[in-house]
């Protein structure tokens, strides 16, 4: 009875030494079985046959290609073993079919493949069952199936008839992909086996992680079906195995073997096919697809039936690609989070390999990553990913330049110069890298400073830059002629025009092709009032690059310096053609024609800006989102347009992030209250009226004064879009702070963060702003201060917005409400030169002419190119009876007036 | 286009002819003969045939009835002949014939038939290359049958089915749902980011559009323009002939070195000024590049690609830089030569799939499974409560921040942190591990089994400490997860055990909640320009926000509540997907809001909170 007993738990204990590949353990086992039932001699015979054979496999592992050597001393006795068994035939029959089994593999190890095959083909391959075996016999049904495959191709078709030729080629793949499946199935089955095992069996420290390899021909199995479909240029097909064998689910053993298949397939993705010609995985695959070779007409696979599938991953609302971007990404994401697993960290020597080996695996699924996102332009979602990266990234310098740029491209600028940093250490000789690193710093990060180091490293670096050293010096030039506008101290801002000059000029000197060096040059020139020598340099420009925007902009601003103003507006409606949507240059358009067509035209003009502004933001799609992980960064994250639209007063940073926390939370809503005829005048009005008239009642009294004014039905009109593009207060509310908080901090919180661009914002305040100029010019302050109230609304605080105000009170006649507006803009930006200018004025015309002078000194020194302050200056000073000095104020002001433009040369962008 | 060689002889035999119809000697001069006789010379005979022939296929076409198209297209694509001589006529800066080949191709675009749309769009690129010299050469006359052209595909391409805006868009998949392809519980714990918890469900995220209908190109929208044109044709790459791919390699190149010094290098011929572009433009050229790369024109693309770079680099495009740098970093070190044929190097071969790392190397997942293991074997012990440890349980929340590696040279900065999340176990351990023995990690985890069990005899709520420096990482609720599998104890215990993850959860989140509300408060009152409002009412207006937030959260993860339900349900023997134990813990997060709301206000105040600026970069 213990006999007994203990015999059948031998034979589980075999089992599981077989199905989990142990065996080592075999022969001792075989030994405690041939001790208690001698009637086992025949199933020893087999054991110990099968297990010196794997023995001598897992020494003697057969590479991948090479063909397996002939018969060995110990392969003998295998051999010795296994006819023993088979001849004396007193097994039972599944016992008979192994040990067939283990003969034909023997066979083919001994490199006799046809007589495998006929082993086969005795035992019936395709005939045994599936369906309520042991587990490892699974395996040894794939591994044969695996073999059979292998010797097919080994052994020449008889029949060199091409018909018979793909028959074969046909029959070799259906072997491999069977021998796939069931070696999947029989993966599952151990693991499921090992994970109850480890539940039911008591407390007993055995050998769990004991960590199961595919052999040789698992492995072959697995792979070889597709490989030969890649051979023979049949991707549809190919794809469609490598599917199969992903859908199935995952085993520990072929994690490694899901990372590279995963990693596969999407290269296949990504490398040879496009979205026409993608099906996804649930599909069938497309009839004729332009991926497969049309030279090899591949003959109609059928598929093949077995009675046992591997399991797949399945369920309800499983997620399934719809696209072959969206299946590669997947893929990747799943082969990263292995690749991921598998980072070796430590950084002793002796796993310098391991190490490499993991960094290899790694960036290939990382530059795949780079590869799909970039083109679907998701560079938030790459830096995350790439992020992850960072622990492999120890002295690497691809890594961390991916990782860099990554940053860049998703406008998380202070953080990309702080890994570009990295990046220059690790390789200090490529002149690219502090470039990108300046380009941050003069953009949207406006760290002159650390720009100019950066520039500098250029510079330095001499010939070696070759032909990044031009570039080097107008980086360095721009560092300069930024901080020229920033200076507060004349001689210093001198300094760093000088420095500016000579670096443009070195620049223009060393690439003379280059539209920006000469278009630099002619703007340092002309900021410095040297009008002739930039005129030179612009045309320079323009003729190497004729539709740069900048260079037009520059040229009519130029020509109204020398006021030349038709000429100027000219060449802005040239410029204007080419760039219907460019904001500066319809600010300078309007700006002209106030001066030279009256406001009627310029009017006309801001109802055109409004247009554009709604054509153009209302189509810009909400869900192009931003998805950063700081705050900051997000707050910065003004990547696109800020080349072509920096605004000339809210570009301060201080307006500017505190703008963005007042407005970022109603962006979504933009479609909101652009459709809402809601303007916030209406408050004033008891009864609700359709909104596009309300403003002709409005302003009645304007109407009765001047009943027959032509530009009134431009008003009109213009009041009609200012009711559709005004902005709804309520739904701002952006002068609460509190509210404010809240906002961005739920915008941050919901899963849809809909932080859109500031700049339309700014944009849109600034052209109310610029209405409200022209009517103030034209004596009109009724709209001038509804113009101004849809900016407050956008920009409460801006001191554009208070100095506008100031205007309008005192167009009204009403000093001290000027004089507190003005204190008011002064506040918040203390070196803003028109507000500094009016007020001293004022102060002036109040009496108090000390504290005038004062403040108007000042000015002279933020801005000593303002005409008009010098010459407030001198009316001053002439009062207070200073006639010497008046005198040569009123002379510096005449002089300067001749060369002023009609807005100063620095709203003109300066950006690499 | 025609070698002189085979071609001559049949001029010489034309000539022969011509000389016998007048009777003259042989050595005379035939040239002027052939215009009395009305004959073209060999050459341009040929090219009229082609021409001629060109013309009549296209032609052909409006007068077909609708059945028979189909079959028209899919022969029309192989008419090498006709090809070739429309790609003459587009390359020809002023050819009489241009004006009709664009009209026609423009009438296939507008067909709808795909083949037929497919047989215009592989004239693309050498439409836009002849459109952009044409362009930087500053002969605005003749660009307008081109112009007419390209712009016509773009506005049909812009519009879908309805007429209305397409705008394109994509699933972003997520490893937190499952797929056909993976099931999250095996992929091991996901950083709980802030971009995760965004991203918890999938989205699907706009790539392009909508764009507005477009009447004449300007500079400003040209490049808008003809990036989303190439966009068009790289979704229906696998499609296109090697002769179109090879003439996007050349409209790579052209358009990258036009008028840079390179171009010296490059003997390239053509425009000599520069061509003005964009880094979306780029990008997508680098897109097409890669696939030619692998589909037949490998020297070519290599070529261009490089240029592109080259490019790049010069005008500082990030964006470009960083596909372009993946695409070359990713291919294969030799230069795989097309084969015979000329078409595909798409290969693979059988890869071992053993690990090639040795087991004894440190890696993220070493420890983890170290963790697993000790776990494992010490399940006994979660049956008998350990009586011995009567200090109060404690969760330490990983400070998120602050984790700089032990190797100094990178400034990781909070964020960074934070998204690593579970990963980064294995980056701050490193340093444990390769210093300490193994038995200090296994204590670690010995305490928190501790607590797990005891949670379950003892239901007093634990103290919760948030601390800013500690070493344990989420990765460990993760394994948590693993013992709550593994334990013996069913309901009891795995309730406790996912009480107690969820509380942790909610804590976790709650810090990183301050963290971000702290830091925002900070560059909000900083940037601030008005007279700050007094600190009291800030720290109102901070608490308002913080539940405020927090209740976002709550809702978020409420919607997914029914789901886990379900899951739980569905008891699949003691397993429980990590995946639904997940969404429990942020089911448990909503409840717990209530609970925690007044004790993190508390901690709003605590040092650890306020100092996250310092790290941030």
């Amino acid at each position: 009875m213990t006999a007994k007993k203990s015999g059948s738990r031998l034979e589980t204990e075999i089992e599981r030494c077989r199905s989990e590949g142990q065996w080592d353990r075999i022969p001792d086992l075989i030994r405690q079985l041939s001790v208690k039932l001698i009637a086992n001699d025949d199933l020893a015979e087999l054991l110990l046959g099968e297990a010196k054979l794997q023995q001598y496999l897992k020494e003697n592992p057969i590479k991948q290609g090479a063909s397996p050597r002939g018969a060995k001393p110990k392969l003998m006795e295998v051999r010795k073993h296994l006819t023993a068994a088979l001849d004396r035939g007193n097994l039972k029959s599944e016992y008979m079919q192994e040990a067939s089994l283990i003969m034909a593999k023997l066979n083919y190890v001994e490199g006799s493949y046809r007589e495998a095959l006929s082993n086969y083909f005795k035992v019936g391959l395709d005939d045994l069952q599936l369906v309520g075996i042991p587990v490892y016999r699974l395996s040894m049904i794939a591994e044969a199936y695996a073999t059979k495959g292998l010797c097919l191709e080994k052994v020449p078709v008889a029949s060199p008839v091409s018909n018979r030729h793909t028959g074969r080629e046909q029959e070799i793949i259906t072997c491999y992909e069977k021998s796939g499946d069931i070696a999947l199935l029989y993966l599952q089955e151990v693991e499921k086996a090992l994970s109850s095992g480890i539940q039911n069996r008591s407390p007993k420290p055995g050998p769990i992680s004991h960590e199961q390899e595919l052999g040789f021909f698992l492995e072959t199995g697995l792979q070889r079906a597709h490989v030969i479909y890649f051979k023979n240029g049949n991707l549809t097909r190919g794809v469609g195995r490598f599917r199969e064998i992903l859908r199935a689910v995952e085993t520990r053993t072929t994690q490694n073997l899901r990372m590279t298949i995963a990693r596969q397939l999407a290269e296949i993705l990504l490398r040879g096919m496009c979205e026409q010609s993608y099906w996804n995985p649930l599909q069938d695959p497309p009839h004729q697809s332009p991926l497969d070779d049309p030279l090899r007409q591949a003959s109609n696979i059928e598929d093949y039936a077995l009675s046992r599938r591997p399991k797949v991953y399945a369920g309800e609302n499983i997620f399934c690609p719809q696209e072959n971007t969206e299946e590669a990404l997947l893929l990747l994401l799943i082969s990263e989070s292995m690749a991921n697993r598998d980072a070796v960290l430590s950084r002793i020597p002796e796993h310098n390999n391991d190490r490499i080996i993991s960094l290899q695996s790694a960036s290939i699924v990382y530059d795949l990553l780079t590869i799909a996102l970039g083109r679907r332009g998701q560079y938030e979602m790459l830096s995350e990913c790439l992020e992850r990266a960072m622990k492999f990234a120890f002295e690497e310098f691809h890594l961390w330049y991916q990782f860099a740029l990554s940053l860049m491209a998703a406008g998380k600028s202070a953080r990309a110069v702080k890994v570009l940093k990295e990046c220059i250490r690790l390789k200090p000789d490529d002149p690219t890298i502090p470039l990108l690193a300046v380009k941050l710093c003069i953009g949207t990060l406006h760290w002159l400073e650390e720009g100019e180091r950066f520039a500098k490293m250029v510079i330095d670096m001499g010939e070696k830059a070759s032909e990044f050293r031009p570039k080097g010096y107008l980086a360095i030039g721009l560092v300069y002629s930024l901080k020229a506008t920033d200076a507060s101290l004349r001689g210093v801002q001198e300094e760093y025009q000088r420095k500016a000059l000579g670096a443009f000029q070195r620049a223009q000197s060393l690439s003379p092709m280059d539209h920006l060096a000469a278009f630099y040059l002619a703007l340092q020139h002309a900021v410095s009032r040297q009008i002739p020598e930039a005129v030179g340099y612009v045309r320079q420009a323009l003729q190497l690059q004729g539709d740069d925007v900048h260079s037009l902009h520059l040229l009519a601003l130029l020509l109204s310096a020398q006021k030349h103003y038709h000429d100027a507006l000219n060449i802005i409606e040239m410029a204007l053609s080419e760039y219907p949507e460019h904001f500066i240059l319809l600010f300078t358009k309007v700006k002209l024609e106030s001066v030279c067509k009256g406001p009627d035209e310029a009017l006309l003009t801001c109802k055109h800006m409004l247009q554009i502004w709604k054509s153009c933001y209302n189509l810009t799609n909400p869900s192009d989102s931003g998805r950063g992980s700081s705050l900051l960064d997000r707050a910065m994250a003004d990547r696109r347009q800020i080349n072509n639209m920096t605004l000339p007063d809210f570009s301060d940073p201080e307006t500017a992030s505190s703008s963005s926390s007042s407005i970022s939370g109603s962006e979504p809503s933009l479609h909101f209250f652009i459709s809402s005829h809601h303007s916030p005048h209406s408050k004033s009005d008891p009864t609700p009226k359709p909104s596009s008239r309300h403003f002709c009642d409005h302003a009645p009294g304007r109407r009765a004064s001047s009943p027959c004014n032509p530009p009134d039905a431009y008003f009109h009109g213009f009041f009609s879009l200012f009711s559709v593009c005004s902005v709804h207060a309520t739904s701002v509310a952006a002068s609460r702070v509190e509210q404010a908080l809240s906002e961005v901090a739920s915008s941050l919180q919901s899963s849809a963060p809909k932080q859109g661009p500031l700049h339309p914002w700014m944009t849109l305040a600034q052209i109310w702003l610029h209405a409200a100029e022209v009517y103030t010019g034209i004596g009109k302050p009724a709209e001038a201060t509804a113009c101004i109230q849809e900016a407050a609304n956008l920009f409460p605080t801006s001191h554009n917005v208070l100095f506008m105000r100031g205007q309008v009170a005192e167009l009204r006649g009403n000093t001290d409400e000027a004089k507190r507006w003005y204190e008011e803009a002064l506040s918040i930006s203390p070196t803003h030169v028109k507000t500094m200018q009016r007020l001293g004025l004022i102060l002036h015309r109040l009496g108090r002419s000390s504290l005038s002078e004062k403040i108007l000194r000042d000015a002279v020194q933020v801005n000593p190119t303002s005409h008009d302050v010098w010459n407030s200056l001198g009316e001053v000073l002439q009062t207070q009876g200073h006639d010497d000095a008046a005198t040569e104020c009123f002379l510096t002001a005449l002089e300067l007036e001749a060369s002023s433009p009609i807005l100063p040369f620095t709203i003109i962008p300066r950006a690499l | 286009m025609w070698p002189s060689s085979p071609i001559h002889p049949l001029q010489l035999i034309q000539n022969t002819a011509a000389r016998l119809v007048f009777s003259l000697p042989h050595l005379s001069d035939a040239t002027p003969l052939l215009p009395s006789l009305h004959w073209l010379p060999v050459v341009a005979r040929i090219q009229f045939k082609t021409l001629v022939l060109a013309y009549r296929c296209l032609n052909l076409s409006s007068t077909l009835p609708e059945t028979a198209i189909p079959s028209y297209a899919a022969g029309l694509k192989d008419k090498a002949a006709l090809v070739s001589a429309l790609y003459r006529v587009i390359q020809e800066p002023q050819s009489e014939f241009l004006e009709p080949v664009c009209h026609q191709l423009f009438e296939f675009y507008r067909s709808g038939e795909v083949s037929l749309q497919r047989f215009t769009l592989q004239f693309l690129p050498e439409f836009i290359w002849s459109y952009l010299s044409i362009c930087t050469n500053r002969d605005l006359h003749s660009t307008g049958c081109r112009e007419a052209l390209l712009l016509g595909i773009y506005n049909l391409e812009i519009i879908d089915k309805d007429g209305q805006s397409k705008v394109l868009s994509f699933t972003v998949p997520s490893l937190s749902k499952p797929s056909v392809y993976h099931e999250p519980s095996t992929i091991g714990s996901l950083a709980l980011t802030e971009g995760a918890l965004a991203k918890h469900g999938l989205s699907r995220v706009v790539y392009s559009g909508p764009h507005p209908q477009r009447e004449i190109f300007t500079a400003q929208n040209r490049f808008e323009v003809l990036t989303f044109l190439l966009l068009c044709y790289n979704s229906a790459l696998s499609y296109m002939a090697s002769a179109s791919l090879q003439s996007l390699c050349h409209l790579s190149t052209g358009v990258s070195i036009c008028g840079y010094p390179r171009q010296l290098l490059r003997k390239y011929k053509g425009v000599s000024s520069r061509m003005p572009v964009s880094s979306e433009f780029l990008v997508q050229l680098i897109t097409s590049l890669y696939y030619a790369l692998y589909n037949g024109e490998w020297d070519m693309a290599s070529k261009a690609l490089d240029d592109v770079l080259y490019r790049a680099q010069l005008e500082l495009y990030p964006e470009a830089l960083l596909v372009g740098n993946a695409v070359k970093s990713s291919l294969p070190g030799g230069a795989l030569k097309s084969n015979k044929e000329g078409t595909r190097c798409i290969q693979v071969e059988v890869t071992a799939t053993s690990s090639r790392i040795s087991r004894n190397a440190v890696t993220s997942l070493s420890i983890r499974g170290h963790r697993w293991k000790r776990n494992d074997s010490s399940e006994n012990s979660i049956d008998i409560p350990d009586s011995g440890a009567l200090s109060v349980p404690e969760i330490s929340v990983t400070g998120v921040l602050g984790e700089r590696v032990g190797n100094g040279e990178t400034q990781r900065s909070r964020g960074e942190g934070e998204a690593q999340g579970g990963q980064d176990s294995g980056a701050d351990s490193r340093d444990a591990v390769d210093l300490t023995s193994p038995e200090e990690l296994m204590e670690v985890s010995e305490m928190d089994e501790g607590f797990c069990s005891r949670a379950a005899s003892n239901a007093s709520p634990p103290v919760i400490i948030i601390t800013s420096s500690s070493g344990k990482t989420p990765g460990k609720s993760q394994r948590k997860s693993g013992s709550s599998r593994a334990g013996k104890e069913r309901e009891a215990n795995v309730e406790s055990c996912r009480d107690h993850l969820s509380r942790k959860q909610a804590q976790r989140a709650m810090s990183e909640n301050l963290e971000l509300l702290s830091l925002k408060r900070l560059t909000l009152t900083t940037s601030h320009s008005l007279p700050k409002p007094d600190s009291v009412s800030l720290a109102r207006t901070a608490t308002a926000v913080f539940s405020k937030s927090f209740e976002q959260v709550s809702n978020v993860f409420g919607a997914n509540n029914p789901a886990s339900t379900g899951n739980t349900t569905s008891t699949e023997a003691n397993r429980y997907s990590a995946c639904s134990l997940q969404e429990e813990k942020l089911a448990y997060v909503s409840e717990r809001t209530e609970l925690l709301g007044p004790s993190s206000r508390h901690k709003q105040r605590s040092p650890s909170i306020g100092i996250q600026l310092s790290t941030d970069l």
